[in-house]
């Protein structure tokens, strides 16, 4: 219900001339929306960046996740120490080639900022029908049997 | 007719605390036998309407299940660490509890499940005991529940299932994809697939519709009433009567007791937080294996100092946890498991413990694909392969649809110091003390889990499968649990059980406790078959008892 209603918010974000981030500084909110693009890219078909995952997170951030608002300031100041450990000279996530940055967050994919990225990342993008049409689900209110191709296979 | 209405002041003949699985049985079976009872349940009374297919909300932000940051627990593996806030035991929280949101298996246990003690001898390291109650004794109320609620399946067609008196009221559902491949490997492999038994109704049934296959079932609400959960299927003819007041987000705080060692009724908060004590003249707990032994714990007076039915120390002991790993299986073709119901065939023949084998258990395999989208984005993807990034978004696009997959539910030993406690520290959003779980398995699920997990690969493999993985995050010692049981067993002895053959607190006349937390062993997992007999059969004590004019 939580999520509904943080997806009612976000449908309005991106339709409206508004659109304000709630947590994030611009700033941030610009690393981690590059963060959420690697873990699920935009190539020839939608991804995180489409999908506006950013918001998701935004709103998740201000609203029912406000206890990882630490692990995400932490988590970020810390990425930034191993950007500037691995590319001397770089301004930011976002402005890294995608070769560096695929290189910065395999370093750091096992810490706990990383996998509650990826997980927001995931939720934000299959909580809505651009991630589910993504696998392949089709989604109906009602199905009828055969259900797949090795059922379908048995009943002719 | 309109529901009930009762006033605290009115001494109703039941309580019943936690409108559950069992609970939901209790208030309709008592209700309709003529006894007043008001049902208080902490969760809210959602309808068909409610429920929602979406993931994020039901399976990531306990939309459907207790909320970790208000009912909160502590977590340690054993007595001599600490134990930390982690969340270890889920619930359904709603009028109708986990029967709304079960996957729906509905597995009767096996008649040697009543006693493997006496086949096996004892368990070193466990405390493996006999129910005082075979088989033969629940076996009316297995068939009672089977045809009150609306279970499909195909009687006769598990060779390893004990006697049953009368064969399914509805036929099995369409086999899926996933059944299909079950079948074929374990055929394949001489084994004895069989139509899952399952709590949805796969005809219209009783003014209920059949089921839609909307795919959303496990975790899930029903949003056409098809599944069998006593929200469905009884607390609608428990309201009708006009002798049941069901009262919604009414947490218990305390079972009150009189000088005389009896129970006078229940303390609760109402949806206001305001407290409020009801009179009864018994009180019937079902708040699930969890809960139930901690509102025991809770419930402490001059007479009872310990707690509830803790003269012996033993409320909240042999706590045992749902055991057993998932194997995933890519196929060459489509299976769409997103759609329709989870299981549709299981199989029983690792069931029956072997000491051939080395180790106390088994356990059934059903052929199931565990997991939404985003889940399967999480955890479904093979672990020796990428887990984001392009690569493994093409494989997941590519995957989803033809993954299948076969989980064990494997047997958990009772061992005494698994159990539930009050934590002396932490306290839940109410004040009231937190919920202390401590948990390690015996050696020997982890063994029964491992042997299983081998067994359900070579199905998989032998159905044709590509590639076959464990989902590893299924396997290993178990922290976390959905099936919460055996924490106030029964028995003859009290000095080793807290409730008799009757479900009755030993030394409480008028307090009865039927939920996961009356099982002796825990057979196989899928306990909501056994936990709705064992209501069963209390409710018809009670009518019976009632009528000499001593049902407490």
């Amino acid at each position: 219900m939580l999520a509904a209603a943080c997806w009612a918010e976000v449908l309005r974000a991106q339709n409206s001339q508004s659109d304000q981030l709630i947590w994030f500084n611009p700033a941030d909110a610009a690393e981690i929306k590059a963060i959420a693009a690697q873990i699920i890219p935009d190539d020839n078909t939608p991804g995180a960046t489409t999908a506006g995952v950013i918001w998701f997170i935004d709103r998740s951030l201000a609203g029912f996740d406000q206890d990882k608002r630490e692990l995400y300031k932490r988590g970020l100041a810390e990425t930034q120490v191993k950007r500037a450990e691995l590319f001397p000279g770089s301004a930011s996530i976002a402005a890294l080639t995608n070769e560096q940055q695929i290189a910065l967050l395999k370093a750091i994919e096992k810490s706990d900022f990383f996998q509650q990225v990826r997980l927001h990342t995931i939720l934000g993008f299959f909580g809505q029908p651009v991630g589910t049409k993504f696998v392949g689900v089709d989604h109906q209110m009602h199905y009828e049997p055969p259900f797949g191709y090795y059922d379908a296979e048995v009943s002719k | 007719m309109s529901m009930a209405q009762f006033r605290p002041t009115d001494t109703v003949d039941f309580i019943v605390a936690g409108i559950g699985a069992a609970g939901g049985v209790m208030a309709k079976e008592l209700s309709t036998a003529g006894f007043s009872v008001v049902a208080l349940e902490q969760g809210p009374w959602r309808h068909e309407k409610d429920f929602k297919h979406d993931e994020v909300s039901v399976m990531f932000r306990a939309g459907l299940t207790n909320d970790p940051k208000k009912q909160v627990n502590t977590f340690r593996k054993t007595p001599d660490e600490p134990a930390k806030q982690q969340q270890a035991v889920e619930y359904g929280c709603m009028v109708g509890g986990g029967s709304v949101h079960f996957t729906t298996n509905y597995w009767r246990f096996h008649p040697e499940d009543f006693h493997e003690r006496s086949v096996l001898g004892p368990i070193p390291g466990a405390d493996l005991r006999d129910w005082p109650i075979t088989y033969d004794d629940l076996e009316p109320y297995y068939t009672k529940a089977e045809w009150d609620l609306g279970i499909s399946g195909l009687g006769g067609s598990n060779p390893f299932d004990g006697f049953r008196s009368k064969p399914y009221p509805l036929p099995p559902m369409p086999v899926k994809s996933s059944g299909v491949l079950f079948e074929r490997g374990a055929k394949k492999l001489g084994l004895h697939p069989f139509p899952a038994p399952l709590a949805v109704i796969s005809q219209q049934y009783r003014g209920r519709p059949a089921c839609v296959h909307c795919g959303y079932c496990e975790a899930f609400g029903c949003e056409v009433g098809a599944k069998s959960s006593t929200l469905a299927a009884l607390i609608p003819a428990a309201v009708r009567t006009g002798k049941c007041e069901i009262r919604p987000n009414s947490y218990v705080r305390k079972i009150e007791t009189g000088k005389d060692g009896r129970v006078t009724g229940a303390i609760y908060f109402d949806t206001d937080g305001r407290e409020v004590f009801q009179r009864a003249k018994a009180v019937v707990v079902c708040a699930n294996g969890a809960e139930t032994p901690r509102l025991l714990l809770m419930s402490k007076s001059n007479t009872f100092p310990q707690g509830l039915g803790n003269a012996n120390g033993n409320v909240g002991k042999y706590l045992m946890f749902d055991n057993g790993g998932l194997a995933i299986g890519l196929f060459e073709h489509p299976l769409n498991e997103y759609k329709s119901v989870v299981v549709t065939r299981v199989l029983h023949d690792y069931y029956r413990s072997d000491p051939k084998r080395g180790f106390y258990g088994g356990g059934g395999i059903d052929g199931r694909f565990d997991y939404y989208p985003a889940g399967c984005a999480l955890a479904g993807m093979p672990p020796d392969g990428p887990q984001w990034g392009s690569e493994w978004k093409r494989d997941l696009g590519q995957y989803y649809t033809r993954l299948g997959g076969a989980l064990a539910h494997a047997s958990s030993l009772a061992v005494e110091q698994n159990s539930i406690s009050l934590d002396p520290r932490v306290k839940d959003v109410w004040g009231l003390p937190a919920m202390r779980v401590t948990f390690k398995n015996h050696p020997d699920d982890l063994k029964a889990a491992d042997f299983l997990m081998e067994r359900q690969k070579e199905i998989l493999l032998a159905a044709g499968a590509k590639k076959v993985w464990a989902d590893e995050g299924t396997l290993g010692e178990v922290t976390y649990s959905r099936h919460l049981m055996g924490s106030c067993r029964m028995g003859d002895d009290p000095k080793i059980s807290v409730v008799n053959k009757w479900n009755r607190v030993h030394d409480v006349p008028n307090l009865f406790l039927v939920d996961g937390s009356s099982l002796v062993t825990c057979a196989r997992q899928q306990p909501t078959a056994t936990i709705q007999a064992l209501a069963y059969r209390l409710a018809d004590h009670l009518q019976k008892a009632s009528k000499r004019g001593d049902y407490c």
